[in-house]
């Protein structure tokens, strides 16, 4: 699918990454996590399809699995004892749980920023906080560049030892490590060397000199401003919400959670909307796409 | 646009308003209520407690000795208005209770009095008339704070201290001189009346300098450390002990606790009221332990401390250390001393009396003596 969330302003998607991810880190209900989780997997498979698939099932299952296994080895607290382990410590429901929505957690913000590097891209994190924080928006565009750029240079440099008979998949281990390590060696001289030039080639232009104007492509529109006044009516009513404890839950010493009646369920409803946001307005963009096709 | 963001802020604004008066969470009654000066707690006062299951305290004084009421919103079953006033009036020995109510109150309620100076006992009993009718749990470290679980209201109570506790003990078990001789000075009245282990080791208080578990030398008189590896469980020969959990130092320090946690503390404070648990030759306190939670399902949670070649008890009933205050957690006491070692490390004997105790302040609020 297209997606017509990433025309929007850089502003825009941080803030609904933004609000995403910290709603994913701090609201425990189940409910709201399950909400964030399945509007991040549908986010992220309508944008990255089948790859993001493969993620979910190959790494983010067993994550949830293991944190659920792992948490009442070490957790015994709560009311509720299932069976007693060997040492006698309790293994209880609540220990349990909690692991699962632990696990959940750290799948639910995965996603989300599975589907941020593909929307924030450096030039449009430069444009954000390139005149806020010169220094540190320049450190952490580099950084992100650093591995797929490390990536392709590594190619590079083996390719090059290759043609001049040092090969990493060929000859005895030793002879093999001894040319990985050489690579490995270009490949740190080389990026060190990368980072001096960067820094110096930004300073030479006067990057985060006062009055310096950079070319950017974005412009506030009228869309924008409707989404930005959404995101942040969402964003504040949800904040309200959890400052009323409309989200509270506890797992321990027992599982107790705040009443699911219609004080609460408007929040619910404005945090799903919030989430779905970016899809439903791929969707719209899809629909008029159609129709002024068929039109024509 | 303008507009536009008007009308969402007064939208928000209008939420917060509503919403606030909304119920989603337990209010907690936090704050001390003063009872008034005719002592009347009014019904209405009694049935937020109650609507809100909330745990509320009442404070007053009497003769300069301040006093508090700890009522539970779950314990209420009808309210109507009740004089919580209390005159307190110090007598030679203890001190006079005379409640201003006649008829019963309607709910169980703990009346803690705080008195000035330390008391000269563990415990206490509350008499009426030669015949003691409530038992007085003691806490506080400095000064004292006699706890009483009211049930119903018995108009004149004088609260004189235990002295006799264990000597009693001793005279109905009273079966083994040989060893009252090994046990010398006064003070170890405690340990007379233990039967068996004529294999146990007590302390001859010379020793000095610590052992190779970092425990400092153990008193006169009092049983030595047994290393758990060391114990050997005798199937075939059993005995007794009566064991006891109770956690009344948390109702007098409630403003301390984790406030999830308020409605473990049960009412009275106790946990496991004094029962006899039988339990086989050469068990420790730990192994006991363990076996009395899991038959009457009181959750406990321990983790096996490596330097003091012990088990460690996080937390009973899911009160966990930390949970009243930073000095807060579980200590156990073993006729009247609370040994310097690990649980797992004490070595049980016929007839002792063991008490796990929640403590908020080290152990100084429930009766350990000396200092860490």
């Amino acid at each position: 699918m297209r997606d017509s969330f990433l025309e929007y302003h850089p502003f825009i998607n941080l803030i609904y990454f933004g609000f995403t991810i910290s709603f994913s880190l701090v609201l425990t209900h189940p409910l709201a996590q399950g909400i964030s989780l399945v509007c991040a997997v549908i986010y992220a498979v309508s944008i990255n399809g089948k790859k993001s698939v493969i993620f979910l099932l190959k790494y983010c299952l067993p994550t949830v699995l293991l944190t659920a296994f792992i948490n009442p080895a070490f957790n015994h607290e709560g009311a509720t004892t299932l069976l007693y382990f060997p040492n006698g410590n309790p293994l209880t429901l609540e220990s349990i749980l909690y692991g699962f929505s632990a696990g959940v957690m750290i799948i639910t913000t995965l996603m989300w920023f599975s589907s941020f590097n593909r929307l924030m891209t450096t030039d449009k994190f430069i444009y954000l906080f390139g005149k806020v924080i010169p220094a540190l928006s320049l450190v952490l565009s580099m950084s992100l560049r650093f591995v797929p750029k490390f990536k392709s240079q590594m190619q590079t440099v083996t390719e090059a030892q290759r043609s001049i008979g040092r090969d990493v998949s060929n000859g005895s281990l030793f002879e093999r490590t001894k040319t990985a390590i050489h690579i490995f060696s270009i490949m740190i001289t080389w990026s060190l060397e990368n980072a001096i030039e960067t820094a110096d080639s930004m300073k030479s232009r006067g990057y985060g000199l006062k009055g310096r104007t950079a070319f950017s492509i974005y412009r506030f529109e009228e869309r924008d401003k409707y989404a930005l006044i959404w995101l942040s009516f969402c964003g504040l009513f949800i904040i309200e919400g959890t400052l009323l404890n409309a989200f509270g839950f506890r797992y321990f010493p027992d599982i107790r959670y705040a009443a699911f009646d219609m004080t609460t369920i408007p929040f619910y409803c404005v945090y799903s909307a919030l989430c779905i946001t970016p899809v439903i307005l791929n969707y719209k963009e899809e629909r008029k796409w159609k129709t002024s096709v068929s039109e024509m | 646009m303008k507009r536009i963001i008007c009308l969402i802020l007064a939208f928000v604004l209008l939420m917060t308003t509503t919403a606030c008066s909304g119920n989603f969470t337990q209010v907690n009654l936090n704050e001390p209520i003063a009872i008034p000066e005719n002592g009347i707690v009014e019904k209405s006062v009694l049935d937020k407690v109650k609507n809100e299951n909330a745990i509320a305290t009442f404070t007053g004084s009497s003769n300069d000795i301040k006093y508090e009421w700890t009522v539970f919103g779950s314990d209420i079953n009808e309210t109507k208005d009740v004089n919580l006033s209390v005159v307190l009036n110090k007598s030679d020995k203890g001190i006079k209770v005379n409640f201003t109510e006649t008829k019963d109150l309607g709910f169980p309620a703990l009346l803690s009095i705080h008195i000035k100076e330390k008391w000269s006992a563990d415990s206490a009993t509350a008499f009426n008339g030669g015949k003691g009718v409530y038992s007085v749990s003691v806490t506080g470290s400095k000064t004292s704070i006699l706890n009483i679980s009211v049930n119903k209201i018995i108009r004149e109570i004088e609260i004189l201290p235990d002295e006799t506790k264990y000597t009693e003990d001793t005279t109905a078990e009273n079966t083994n001189p040989t060893e009252n001789d090994s046990v010398s000075s006064e003070k170890d009245k405690y340990l007379s009346g233990v039967q068996n282990s004529d294999d146990r080791v007590y302390s001859d208080g010379t020793a000095t300098g610590k052992d190779k578990y970092d425990t400092d030398p153990v008193p006169e008189g009092k049983p030595m450390p047994v290393e758990p590896e060391n114990q050997e469980i005798n199937n075939k020969k059993t005995y007794t002990c009566i064991f006891s959990i109770e956690c009344s130092t948390i109702l007098n320090n409630l403003s301390d606790l984790d406030p999830d946690k308020r409605h473990l503390v049960p009412s009275d404070g106790v946990i496991l009221p004094p029962t006899k648990v039988a339990f086989y030759e050469g068990e420790s306190v730990y192994d006991v332990l363990q076996r009395v939670c899991k038959e009457n399902n009181i959750h406990m949670e321990s983790s096996w401390t490596p330097v003091y070649n012990s088990a460690y008890i996080e937390g009973i009933n899911n009160l966990y250390e930390f949970d009243c205050g930073e000095l807060s957690g579980w200590m156990y006491r073993v006729n009247g001393w609370y040994p310097n070692y690990g649980c797992s490390r004490y070595q049980l004997a016929d007839g002792e009396k063991v008490e796990w105790r929640y403590t908020c302040d080290l152990g100084n609020d429930v009766g350990r003596e000396g200092t860490w």
